[in-house]
């Protein structure tokens, strides 16, 4: 091989190299608006409510133009989906570190609302307008709840010795309505501050306590 | 950490694999008694039964969401 055919070739060997780091940057930037997007989004709706923030507001606190976030998601609802799914992701990654293994059913409980507590403006927003939310949204939630509820009812028969027999669709239910009402109505309960921070220790005891045998 | 790929629970510790099997891509739950992972028809039965079981659902809503759960994930999508 001549010396000038095996430079040609170090130069087409540095081209697609370079071709490729670009396209790796190309790719990275791209994920990190993606990021950038689904994380203002989620603020914008734990401030403002799921009805009450446009794509537009999103792209303008995002710094990106309207067009950019219907480049990463095709409609609204696909960007409510993505966040709503990167919500369940957090939120069922923390439980199952926090709650995974032999956990009490008491630590399930305060890990659930220790989870819940990061994100509490959002997830007042989520289940108080879940019923406008389309169909997938609703079919996403119910996936993160049945991480909850697997967790939970894996507790409940683990300390079944101690706790009441009661059905375990019922134990999970009871528990959701319990959180629900207080977080629906956290203006009536705790204005201007979190509701879980100042009752989510009670709620969990008193729950426990309803649900025990002695 | 990897996710099981047909019901999507994260798998931390051995046991959480089929057979204990690390190299497997499935959970424990998913798993046959002889090991093998369960068909679309097993799981998409079984989550069904697990929703209804441990959230109470309405079966023909909680089969319509173990679907699109099932959808989701690299396994049967």
């Amino acid at each position: 091989m001549s010396p000038a055919g095996s430079a040609h070739e170090r130069t087409e060997a540095d081209t697609k190299q370079q071709a490729q780091t670009n396209e790796n940057r190309r790719q990275m930037q791209k994920r990190q608006t993606r990021t950038r997007i689904i994380e203002t989004a989620l603020k914008l709706f734990a401030q403002n409510g799921f009805a009450r923030t446009s794509t537009l507001a999103v792209a303008k606190e995002s710094e990106v133009s309207h067009g950019t976030i219907f480049a990463h998601f095709k409609t609204q609802d696909e960007l409510i989906i993505a966040v709503i799914g990167e919500f369940g992701d957090r939120i069922n990654k923390r439980l199952h570190e926090l709650a995974g293994g032999r956990s009490r059913l008491r630590e399930v409980l305060k890990s659930h609302l220790d989870g819940l507590a990061e994100f509490e403006d959002f997830y007042i927003r989520l289940v108080t307008e879940i019923r406008l939310l389309p169909v997938e949204v609703r079919n996403t939630f119910t996936m993160i709840q049945s991480t909850v509820s697997f967790h939970i009812s894996q507790a409940y028969e683990r300390e079944e010795g101690h706790l009441k027999k009661l059905p375990v669709h019922m134990v999970f239910n009871g528990w959701m309505g319990l959180i629900h009402y207080y977080l629906g109505n956290n203006d009536l309960f705790s204005p201007g501050q979190s509701v879980l921070g100042r009752y989510g220790e009670e709620l969990a005891e008193y729950y426990i306590n309803l649900i025990s045998r002695d | 950490m990897k996710t099981c790929i047909a019901c999507g629970m994260p798998m931390e510790n051995a046991s959480d694999y089929a057979m204990g099997d690390v190299k497997k891509d499935y959970c424990r739950f998913c798993a046959r008694p002889d090991g093998s992972m369960q068909s679309y028809e097993e799981k998409l039965s079984s989550l069904t039964d697990f929703i209804i079981k441990t959230q109470g659902l309405d079966r023909q809503v909680a089969g319509s969401t173990a679907k699109a759960m099932l959808a989701k994930l690299p396994a049967w999508s």
